[in-house]
């Protein structure tokens, strides 16, 4: 494998993605490890390409990546993931009038949320609320937004219907990511406005670079080692960077993907 | 705190800000007093603050390490990314401002002294006179970034002329007057006023087509040739109005425009700059002023008198940019004589002014087809060539050429006015 060229698979929620990956591109060629990209309209088709070899290195959400180790049976490596990605959260928002104490008062009341494939948005809220003893799904009416199917809540569409059903008093208490939350609050999104944060999820990760354990160690190691000396105060980096909203690249681990593994066993998401 | 937090470099007390709120500005201003990967403290009576400054953090490029209940409140400690928000070196610390001028007027000249600036980035993107730009990889390539190429010691001198001397060409001309004069000689001013608004096309679009080749730190030549354009907009304005003023129209010449066209095949600054501000709105100075003179209406007279105002702007900076470049530079003396020749070689058809301007010139002064009145004002027009050629070698020779090479270009535009 060593001297040719990598294929990475991504999905292309946003035209950005092309932006994105045409300069990572140039990078990983100028530094020895020359990578080209393979872009899919979802994840299922991206794990699918990982599993047949199409590709070598999956940019997986973290709802493609317990999938794809639970194909191979936990025979996955992960090659690298972004600061925001090692404490991804998420957070039920109210109107700042409607305040949530604790997620036990949400019971008979409504709650929405993303899309059903969205890690952040609809399988862990339902995980951890149940955690907190809350069964959401049978004590509170559910509203599910679930826009841009595939895409596993990549685009912000569905989490940006889930602060409008709260801020129109549609929904009592709506879930979405942290840090979604925080991008529609920096971009002077008016429906957040009159939103608040009444409680937040544990830590978890988000997207990471997979291969399968199949892969060529070194040669993944090396990869790994470009990546991360990405560097964000490069002038020429920066733009790129700052589109697929990482400032340092990591090494990530698996120990994060816990909670969703389990999430997705006990909503009968995996097979 | 635990005992195991680490000591914050800074605190900060939120009260009752929110995010959304303005608490986003105090956290930057916060974080701007803690190194790179140093601590904030924050505290907040909020629990909806507490719950969302995680995700306001990652997405600043900061971390949040922990948070304790404390009182009322929590506390957290937020830690500075070590990545800059700005590609670019610390804004300077407060200096002297610019000098004012008596009534406290701030004046473009005093920007930067007056001295031109050593060197522009011809990458530079759009920033401002003084202003620290941040490194981005751009698609500029300004093909006017050297300053000689361009710069005139009095510029932002000119700069302040231009916007102290606007005017308006709708309302200070007493365009009722022009209605007055017979037909042959509102033929004849209406023939003059078309020929000046054609060539104020070309001077428009001459300085038109360099000003977005200038690199923007050269703020004072943007500013000048903008200024330049507009006086040109104008003069195209007032010369089309009074052509039209009296109800008769003039001829747009063949031989003028091809005159004119020759001034939009010159690409270099420099050469142009002889070529229109020195020789062509020099020429135009003297004949602006013989129409202000001569005029048989006072709006014809009005218009003459304010466009020769703005002209006489262009010529200083055509005399003052050529002077400044030649002295720097003697070999570009070469390059402007061949200019100027080429210019004369492409207009060899040219004999000279066209019969119908001097005729209408004449008939405009004269007012009349008198023999006696004719006579007078046709002498006055052969005393205007004259008048205009003298000039011309007396600028030529402010601009730095010997007697004899000014004689010799000025020689070589007499076919054109412009």
């Amino acid at each position: 494998m060593s001297g040719a060229e990598l294929r990475l698979g991504a999905v292309s929620y946003h035209p950005r993605v092309v932006t994105v990956w045409e300069r990572f591109r140039t990078y990983f060629a100028d530094h020895g490890v020359p990578t080209d990209y393979i872009l899919y309209s979802n994840y299922e088709r991206l794990v699918e390409a990982v599993l047949d070899g199409s590709v070598e290195i999956g940019w997986n959400t973290n709802t493609a990546f317990v999938r794809l180790d639970h194909e191979v049976g936990g025979q996955t490596r992960i090659l690298g993931m972004r600061d925001v990605d090692l404490d991804w959260s998420t957070v039920l928002v109210t109107r700042k009038d409607g305040r949530l104490d604790a997620v036990e008062d949400l019971a008979g009341h409504v709650l929405a949320l993303g899309s059903r494939d969205s890690g952040h948005a609809a399988i862990l809220p339902l995980h951890y609320l149940a955690q907190e003893g809350l069964d959401a799904e049978a004590r509170c009416e559910l509203i599910r937004f679930d826009t841009d199917i595939g895409k596993h809540g990549d685009t912000g569409d569905s989490e940006l219907h889930v602060v409008r059903a709260v801020a129109e008093g549609r929904a009592d208490a709506g879930a979405l990511s942290a840090a979604y939350f925080s991008a529609f609050r920096a971009d002077g999104v008016p429906d957040v406005a009159d939103l608040e944060v009444s409680w937040r999820s544990p830590p978890y990760y988000h997207c990471n670079f997979t291969v399968l354990e199949t892969f060529d160690r070194e040669l993944g190691e090396r990869w790994s080692r470009v990546l991360l000396a990405m560097d964000y105060d490069d002038e020429s980096l920066r733009p790129a960077m700052e589109l697929e909203g990482v400032r340092t690249w990591h090494p990530g681990g698996r120990a994060g993907y816990e909670s969703l593994r389990t999430a997705m066993q006990q909503q009968r998401l995996l097979s | 705190m635990s005992a195991g937090a680490p000591r914050p470099d800074h605190r900060l007390d939120a009260e009752h800000l929110e995010l959304g709120g303005g608490l986003e500005v105090l956290l930057a201003a916060a974080l701007e007093r803690v190194p790179p990967g140093g601590v904030l403290e924050v505290r907040t009576p909020s629990r909806a603050v507490a719950l969302e400054l995680p995700g306001w953090a990652r997405l600043a490029g900061h971390e949040v390490m922990g948070e304790v209940p404390e009182g009322d409140g929590t506390v957290l400690q937020v830690r500075r990314g070590r990545t800059v928000r700005v590609l670019a070196p610390p804004l300077p610390e407060r200096e002297s401002p610019p000098p004012l001028r008596a009534g406290g007027e701030h004046h473009t000249a005093d920007l930067r002294g007056g001295a031109a600036p050593a060197t522009a980035d011809p990458a530079a993107g759009f920033a401002p006179l003084g202003a620290v730009p941040e490194a981005r990889a751009s698609g500029y390539r300004w093909r006017l970034s050297d300053p000689e190429a361009v710069w005139a010691d009095d510029v932002g001198e000119l700069v302040e002329q231009a916007s102290a001397e606007q005017w308006d060409a709708s309302r200070e001309i007493p365009w009722g007057a022009a209605r007055e004069l017979d037909d042959t000689t509102e033929r004849a001013v209406a023939q003059v006023m078309t020929f000046l608004a054609q060539n104020e096309y070309a001077a428009l679009y001459v300085p038109a087509r360099f000003l977005p080749q200038v690199n923007p730190s050269l703020a004072e030549v943007v500013l000048w040739l903008s200024s330049h354009v507009y006086d040109e907009a104008r003069h195209i304005e007032v010369f089309t109005k009074r052509a039209l003023a009296g109800g008769l129209r003039g001829y747009a010449l063949a031989s003028t425009e091809l005159s004119l066209s020759t001034l939009l095949d010159e690409h270099d600054f420099t050469n142009a700059s002889l070529l229109l501000n020195v020789l062509g709105e020099g020429t135009f100075l003297d004949l602006l002023r013989f129409i202000e003179r001569h005029a048989p209406d006072p709006a014809t007279a009005a218009a003459a008198r304010l466009a020769h105002r703005d002209e006489r702007r262009h010529v200083h900076f055509g005399v003052s940019h050529i002077r400044r470049a030649v002295a720097a530079n003697p070999e570009i003396e070469t390059a402007l004589v061949a200019a100027v020749e080429a210019r004369a070689a492409k207009l060899a058809s040219l004999s000279g002014l066209s019969p119908v301007v001097i005729e209408s010139l004449t008939v405009m002064s004269s007012q009349s087809l008198v023999p006696a009145e004719l006579s007078e004002a046709a002498a006055d027009v052969r005393s205007l060539m004259s008048t205009m050629e003298r000039n011309r070698v007396r600028r030529l020779t402010a601009c730095g050429f010997s007697s004899h090479t000014a004689r010799y270009l000025s020689d070589l535009h007499s076919p054109n006015l412009m």
